[in-house]
């Protein structure tokens, strides 16, 4: 099994992203506000911006009626920095608008203070 | 034998100015507005921006903090280098916006002097890869004309720019515009600001309005065609730039069929509209929806040619399309047409040849 140590639990706060490598892949961690680390591809699947430089944010949800937002979620949410497509976190990192499409992710575990990817 | 890169000609590349960099460039007393008076652009539109970085790129915003566009080295290091372009169009326009002025024609025109100046000396002078658009203040005609005479013999100003706002320049009016681009071989450059495709007024939500962009481009095409601006001007061509291309088809029948009935309003063209458009006006294929290569070489047959369109990224904006990844797979002849030919055929002030032009750098 590949494994590899991305980077320390004390590299990125709740809330925020970093981008590392994993092998020869350029890879995305996200820690969401609860504190649990997410990796995922870094790249949009649309038209492969870097999804680093964009941000991680909240989202209106489908619950959202005309003319009337309902917003939550913050923090679970990436927004790409080019086409600003939101791709949901904790739910594979599947698309808002598309949910048949997603991030490529990997498996996260956390070892002392160690951030592992493995697949 | 290695696969021969195909060159890019980019269509749509926005540089940005910010006012104090203007301000040597501008005379008295438009200097004094600007750093006195505190005068900035109108602007109009309600809507917090799109993204997330305004209508940026986010990673587009220069390091030390500086808007996107705004920065010759981190542009080339971001996209010109990165890319490999051949050629790029620089296509400003957005502020200062000249032509959309709705009153104060002087300072208007005294902000497209500046801004040419400024273009010329902090772009078009730095890097041989790109060449510029020449802005004017054309709701004044007259000083339009003074200004493409001044700045449009300049060897790498490509075409005069004119905003979609709600100023239709087909209007005989405006013909001595384009009399005095033809003269300079400069082509004409047609960009969205705020274009009034609601009646005049702003639709609810930006997705409504950054959806029906196209039909402000499809007025001022059917508009510049049926005045007569084609047959008037033969050697002008008429460059639709962010308005993407899918409804090209569409035009091309609807006005064939309009002309076939009421030419009789109309006798001063020619040709049919479908044929004015396939060998005088052009269409920047960003912002680019999804197509697969089926419906993509559908529509070009639609079109019957494949030299209508040319590829544009509209760098640094949030709807940016990559070269890798904007259009579908497509044979490598046809590609280079998109990429590279069409754009380099329709703006003659484009060389062959580049000092330091090595065919096929770019990474495509």
């Amino acid at each position: 099994m590949k494994e590899q140590v991305v980077c320390k639990t004390s590299d990125i706060q709740p809330g925020e992203m970093k981008e590392s490598i994993f092998g020869k892949q350029n890879v995305l961690i996200c820690r969401t506000p609860d504190g649990n680390f997410y990796a995922f591809m870094n790249q949009c699947v649309h038209q492969g911006a870097p999804l680093d430089k964009g941000m991680m944010c909240g989202a209106n949800t489908s619950q959202s009626e005309p003319g009337n937002y309902h917003h939550c979620r913050k923090g679970e949410i990436i927004r790409c920095p080019w086409h600003g497509r939101e791709f949901d976190i904790k739910n594979e990192g599947r698309m808002l608008a598309n949910p048949e499409k997603k991030l490529p992710s990997f498996k996260v575990r956390v070892e002392d203070e160690n951030v592992i990817l493995y697949k | 034998m290695a696969k021969q890169p195909i060159p890019l000609v980019d269509t749509d590349i926005h540089e940005r100015v910010q006012y104090r960099e203007l301000l040597e460039y501008l005379d008295e007393p438009f200097r004094h507005y600007i750093s006195n008076c505190h005068w900035l652009q109108e602007k109009h539109m309600p809507y917090t921006q799109p993204s997330i970085a305004g209508v940026d790129r986010a990673d587009a915003i220069v390091p030390d903090g500086r808007p996107a566009g705004s920065d010759l080295a981190f542009m080339q290091e971001q996209l010109l280098d990165d890319v490999g372009h051949e050629f790029g169009i620089l296509t400003g326009a957005l502020d200062p916006s000249p032509s959309s002025m709705h009153g104060w024609h002087e300072m208007a025109a005294a902000l497209a002097s500046a801004y040419n100046n400024w273009q010329i000396d902090k772009w078009l002078d730095k890097d041989e890869r790109l060449y510029g658009s020449v802005h004017v203040a054309a709701q004044d005609r007259d000083e339009a004309v003074t200004e493409i005479e001044r700045v449009g013999s300049h060897p790498k100003m490509v075409q005069v720019l004119l905003p979609i706002d709600d100023i239709m320049w087909g209007d005989p009016y405006y013909h001595p515009i384009f009399e005095a681009a033809e003269k300079h071989n400069l082509m004409i450059g047609m960009h969205h600001n705020e274009p009034p495709i609601y009646y005049g007024k702003w639709p609810r939500y930006f997705i409504e309005w950054h959806t029906l962009i196209p039909t402000a481009h499809m007025k001022q095409v059917t508009n510049m065609i049926f005045n007569g601006v084609f047959d008037k001007f033969p050697n002008l061509g008429l460059i639709m730039i962010e308005g993407g291309f899918t409804f090209i088809p569409h035009m091309m029948w609807k006005m064939d069929q309009q002309y076939r009935d009421l030419r009789h309003e109309v006798p001063w063209l020619k040709r049919k509209p479908s044929d004015i458009m396939k060998k005088q006006i052009r269409f920047c294929t960003q912002p680019s929806e999804e197509l697969s290569k089926k419906d993509f070489t559908s529509l070009l047959e639609q079109m019957g040619t494949d030299e209508m369109i040319c590829f544009a990224t509209d760098y640094p904006h949030w709807d940016y399309d990559s070269p890798y990844r904007a259009l579908p797979n497509l044979d490598p002849e046809l590609k280079k047409k998109i990429f590279y030919e069409n754009a380099k055929n329709f703006y003659p002030k484009i060389p062959n040849t580049r000092e330091g032009y090595h065919e096929g750098t770019s990474c495509l």
